[in-house]
């Protein structure tokens, strides 16, 4: 963008501000406010504010005072006291001016705005600004700050003011609350600002009394709602922190009486909503009464009523200011067995029944909404920790608390009820999302209120949903579902519970809801459905009622709304009853099978979960071969998805998308217009990753869910043979593994392949009884060492491979170290192959994990591997991680290191001579590495596990102590500012502590002093 | 201990007033529906025109009773699948961190924006999880892809 040259006089830059305030394109404005910024930052920024300040126009002047807060934050630093002093009374002048010269409102804020900023720079030399300014006003001209002695009293001057600068007074005393309400009392720099305000409030509480009191000399110049404005800064201000600001006490009369006036009543009841709800203690107990006595004024019925009726614009805040004043009494109100508390409470519920929808229209029911949640908890505190003498005060008001409550569910109830669908639809999203929030509170009230009602509270929604159910309002009914879905949690299993929601599972209610063309609306079809899913344990209790509720969820799959949460219902259902579905199993895979026939393509992720539902049913089967039966039919549906898609890849042409078997390929069907149909190789690699998925859905799905022991000295062989016996098993495993390794040929590029088998495999790690995804460890041992450098994801192979060493140790102990010894040289060939140790962090933290792991459980398994060099790649690997850079393996690396100094074997002499020669043969190089660290290398997070081996090192090995000394005097230690008394003197100190916790202080201080004073976390 | 739950209580007032859209937070209720102020389950959006737009993330605030003195603890449930999340699913993040960022007048208002900023905004300087940290330095397509699939897998009622 051009830029506009610097204006070279007065007239041209007086043009430019005057073109600011005319309507032009943007980027005139912004090219305009650019070389306007520029003038204001130069050095003649300070003498262009005072010309312009003269001159009439209300835009220049106000361009003015903000070119002179600009130099004031950014140039004046370097001002003598005696220049600020100048300016300062200048300042003061040419606000006076504004006030006579017909200047508009908004210069003279602006130029109070600048006395702030004046004073926020130069506290020092204006302690009292106030008193200062009040001087200065009436004399009628900038006085010096010394002559202050010579003022007459605050509150004199303010009894003598005119109207006209008692407001500009009231409006600085504002800009100066406000301004240092926003800066940090605890601050140094902040802290004499503070203490100038907290000096002034005694003058500030004098000027807004007669700010409030009405204006004899001059009626039409208003200064109360300004007063009022004012107020309000300090409270808020008070509410920051503990200043004593107790003179201010004395304005909450007056400012209580500008409620009778109808044009100040929202910024009065703002004002008292927020005095309410900050800082309650500021009102005495009179005010309490007069404000409970205005709230029963005739005054107030016709506020309330208009609130009620729907016209809440104006009279929002008349609510908002009842609910403040609920809030701050709660506990009175509601131990208050008086007329006029409970008269103030039943309003307080009818709050909740105003005319709109919440949120929409309705902007009373949330805030009332949350005060009824407070008045809930309260009375949960009170009533449950009540001592026992208070039993009979309890007796009197809990009953009529419980009324209110009752009042309060009743209209909640009418409230979430949902808008025709048409209506909701023309909302905005945020009204949207607001109503149903607003649903999600009234759950969580709902659930408060349980705590206190418990079953009545689950009888009356069951007796609303019938009798609405009768009458067929289905938003009630629907109402109704949601109410008795947010209690799920907090029912037990007990029979009346039961008893209760039977009534609701036995209605026809739940005949309707399998109806898709029945006349229940979408929103009650999916509440109904959900309705179920939470309930999931009372099913399993009463199973004649489960068979039906899953058939209707299944009958729902399809549907694009219903879909997703009826998957979501099937499978916590499923799951958590699969001992009494066993024998739905066959009718199951018939419900999914009828589907995929269908022509209809389920959502992949509502497909998987169905699957897992599945399963997990097979899993409980009882009968071997009735289960494995089951298990092959479900599998085939996989394992002929996963050849499909292996043929479509060799043989694109045989895409046809009219075949549901390949439209499971295309993301999103329905939407896909022809021409966005991907390549068919890409479809193929779909149809692949869908079905892969849904394999590891199997697998989660028939994890065994019952704990069953292990023997880990048990002779393996068992164990083996037991599977191998399997004949049918055996072969079920090698179909699965088959598929798995053919979609991982076909697509050998696909790193979500590879993600997927290491999930399947993974599910089966946890299991101790034989099964279908429960792979021999020699079978798991081939698939690894199948995979290469060139395998994507090769740091989730590896971290899969550290599960399955978890899962070894957890078995029996015999053909362990064999497994291992195959493992372990294909770990570190994955590390050779890696460019830099660091240029894929998952396998070098994981590869280090895994050899961790051998090494500390078999010692002689790692320390054996052959050939030596292997060995000692991996320590030299392992000594480049320390040093590096990335967090993650540098972390493992020190986990490693810390094993390794530790390493040690009881029962095997010549074991024990190899590893007592490695450490000595390492140890001087991981003391050289660790002293890089703490000598600065070392991210301050790291500190506390690099400190980890160093301890170990001090604490296990007589030779530490010198392999340390020679790395502080190591070429290679980074610190060299730091003398070498000081490095020896760290030695000292740590080799003292023994390896000690307070080693890891030592070392943190030590790194510090390393990387230079100026170090701090923030930079 | 006084200090930690009068704080809670006032939190929750102010969270009650005013809370960014889309988000919740309430402490934990036991089974009897009595409030447990020190443990509050809250949830986080993704932030609109992310990736993560769609989806609601669960996280458990634990507060110690040293708050506010000491930060709250951050987990996600289930863990997340993100850099700066460890495997357990707490949250790495310098506002939470005693010994960097956290300051008592932290509020939980902030730690949850700071949590969802987090989320379309890793910080690759303090990974805390290899395998999304991994994903995101070396191949962005999958690591999007992969968040994609999780913001559906966690998708906003």
């Amino acid at each position: 963008m051009e830029q506009i040259p610097l204006p070279s006089s007065l007239g041209e830059v007086e043009a430019l501000i005057n073109a600011l305030y005319q309507p032009n394109p943007p980027e005139t404005i912004s090219r305009i406010q650019d070389v306007l910024h520029r003038l204001q930052r130069s050095p003649e920024g300070w003498q262009l504010a005072q010309s312009l300040i003269a001159n009439p126009n209300n835009n220049i002047k106000f361009f003015a005072a903000l070119t002179l807060i600009v130099k004031l934050n950014r140039d004046s630093d370097g001002m003598s006291e005696d220049d600020a002093k100048e300016l300062l009374q200048k300042v003061i002048g040419w606000f006076l001016q504004s006030l006579v010269d017909g200047s508009g409102a908004f210069v003279t804020k602006k130029l109070c705005t600048a006395l702030v900023t004046y004073f926020m720079r130069f506290s020092q030399l204006w302690p009292h600004p106030l008193r200062h300014l009040l001087y200065s006003l009436d004399i009628g001209r900038g006085m010096p700050v010394e002559g202050l002695d010579d003022a007459l009293p605050a509150n004199v001057i303010v009894g003598n003011l005119d109207r006209r600068k008692l407001r500009a007074a009231i409006w600085f005393t504002a800009s100066l609350v406000e301004e240092i309400t926003k800066t940090d009392m605890n601050v140094a720099k902040y802290m004499p600002v503070h203490k100038g305000l907290q000096d002034s409030v005694a003058d500030a509480t004098c000027l807004l009394a007669r700010g409030f009191s009405p204006p004899s000399d001059n009626p039409a110049l208003l200064t109360q709602e300004d007063a009022l404005t004012c107020f309000q800064s300090w409270v808020m201000y008070w509410q920051r922190g503990s200043a004593k600001l107790g003179p201010l006490v004395a304005l909450v009369d007056p400012a209580m009486q500008c409620f009778a006036d109808e044009s100040l009543f929202s910024a009065t009841a703002e004002l008292f909503s927020d005095i309410l709800s900050y800082c309650p203690s500021f009102l005495s107990e009179e005010n309490y009464n007069s404000l409970a006595a205005l709230f029963d004024s005739a005054w107030a019925a016709d506020h309330y009523k208009e609130i009620v009726d729907g016209h809440e614009d104006g009279n929002i805040a008349f609510g908002l200011l009842m609910l403040a004043y609920g809030d701050a009494k709660v506990l009175q109100l509601m131990t208050g067995t008086d007329d006029r508390s409970q008269r103030f409470l039943q309003r307080l519920s009818g709050l909740l029944a105003a005319e709109g929808y919440p949120v929409h229209d309705d902007y009373i029911f949330v805030p009332a909404l949350e005060f009824w949640s407070t008045f809930v908890e309260t009375m949960i505190d009170e009533a449950f920790t009540q001592e026992s003498d208070h039993a009979s005060e309890l007796l009197v008001w809990r009953p009529l608390a419980e009324q209110h409550l009752t009042t309060v569910l009743m209209n909640c109830w009418r409230k979430i009820q949902w808008p025709p669908v048409e209506t909701f639809a023309s909302w905005d999203s945020a009204e949207r999302t607001g109503f149903t929030d607003a649903r999600k509170d009234v759950g969580d009230l709902l659930q408060s209120v349980f705590a206190l009602k418990g079953l009545p509270l689950v009888k009356f929604f069951v007796d609303l949903l019938l009798r609405s159910l009768e009458l067929q309002i289905w938003p009630e009914v629907e109402a109704c579902a949601y109410c008795l879905g947010s209690l799920s949690d907090c029912v037990s299993d007990s029979s009346n519970y039961d008893i209760e929601l039977g009534r609701v599972f036995a209605s026809p209610l739940f005949e309707l809801l399998g109806e898709q063309r029945g006349p229940l609306p979408l929103r009650l079809r999916q509440t109904g459905l959900s309705l179920i899913e939470r309930y999931s344990e009372y099913f399993e209790r009463h199973a004649e009622y489960l068979p039906h509720a899953l058939n209707l969820l299944f009958a729902a799959v399809g549907d694009a709304q219903l879909g997703g949460p009826s998957a979501k219902a099937i499978s916590t259902l499923c799951s958590s009853c699969r001992p009494i579905l066993t024998s739905e199993a066959p009718t199951f895979i018939r419900h999914y099978q009828t589907i995929r026939t269908s022509g209809l393509v389920l959502d992949s992720l509502a497909e998987e979960r169905i699957v897992l539902a599945i399963a997990s049913i097979i899993q409980a089967i009882p009968d071997k071969v009735q289960k494995m039966q089951a298990f092959g039919q479900l599998l085939s549906f996989f394992t002929s998805d996963i050849e499909r898609a292996v043929q479509l890849k060799a043989n694109p042409g045989m895409l046809n998308l009219s075949d549901p078997n390949f439209l499971r390929g295309v993301e999103q069907p329905s939407s896909a217009a022809p021409s966005q149909v991907p390549p068919a190789e890409e479809i193929a690699l779909q149809i692949a990753l869908r079905a892969l998925r849904c394999l590891s859905s199997m697998a989660k799905g028939m994890q065994d869910v019952k704990d069953h022991v292990v023997d880990i000295d048990d002779d393996d062989s068992q164990q083996q043979t037991k599977q191998a016996n399997n004949a049918e098993l055996v072969g079920v495993q090698a179909t699965i593994l088959a598929a798995m390794l053919q979609t991982q040929e076909t697509f050998a590029s696909s790193g979500e392949v590879v993600e997927i088998i290491c999930m399947i495999l993974k599910a089966g790690f946890s299991e101790t009884e034989p099964g279908p995804f429960v792979f021999p460890a020699e079978v798991v041992v081939d698939f690894f060492l199948k995979q290469g450098p060139a395998t994507p994801r090769l740091g989730t192979v590896l971290s899969t491979a550290c599960s399955f060493v978890g899962s070894l140790y957890r078995g029996p102990r015999m053909y362990v170290p064999n497994h291992l010894s195959r493992l372990l040289p294909w770990v570190i060939s994955i590390l050779q192959a890696l460019p830099e140790p660091e240029s894929d962090t998952e396998v070098a933290q994981n590869g280090i994990y895994f050899v961790d792991r051998v090494m500390t459980k078999y010692p002689a398994v790692f320390f054996g591997l052959q050939p030596f060099q292997t060995l000692e790649f991996f320590f030299m690997f392992c000594l480049k991680v320390l040093n590096g850079k990335e967090p993650l393996p540098k972390s493992a690396a020190a986990d490693f290191w810390t094993s390794f100094i530790t390493s040690k074997t009881e029962d095997d002499p010549a074991l024990q001579a190899t590893i007592t020669g490695a450490i000595e043969h390492l140890g001087p190089l991981l003391a050289i590495s660790l002293m890089q660290n703490f000598g600065g290398n070392a991210a301050r997070s790291e500190l506390d596990k690099l400190s980890e081996p160093l301890k170990k090192l001090v604490t296990g090995n007589v030779h530490a102590q010198m392999w340390l000394q020679n790395a502080l005097q190591h070429e290679t230690f980074p610190a060299h500012h730091v003398p070498l008394e000081q490095r020896i003197m760290l030695l000292k100190k740590i080799i003292a502590l023994r390896g000690n916790r307070d080693t890891n202080k030592v070392l943190r201080e030590f790194w510090l002093l390393c990387r230079g004073a100026n170090f701090s976390y923030a930079s | 201990m006084a200090l930690c739950q009068n704080r809670l209580q006032e939190e929750r007032k102010q969270w009650r007033k005013d809370h960014p859209f889309g988000f919740y937070a309430r402490p934990q209720k036991n089974h009897q529906g009595v409030l447990d102020l020190k443990v509050w389950e809250c949830g986080i959006p993704g932030k609109e025109k992310t990736i993560w737009e769609g989806g609601l993330f669960k996280l458990l605030v634990t507060f110690p009773d040293e708050y506010p003195t000491k930060p709250p603890k951050c987990k996600f449930t289930p863990p997340l699948f993100h850099p700066n999340v460890y495997p357990s699913g707490t949250v790495c993040l310098s506002i939470l961190n005693e010994e960097e960022a956290w300051k008592p007048s932290i509020t939980v208002k902030q730690i949850l924006l700071g949590v969802q900023d987090l989320l379309d905004d890793p910080n690759p300087e303090s990974p805390a999880q290899a395998e999304a940290y991994g994903l995101y330095k070396r191949d962005r397509q999958e690591y999007e892809k992969r968040i994609k699939r999780i913001v559906r897998e966690n998708a906003a009622p």
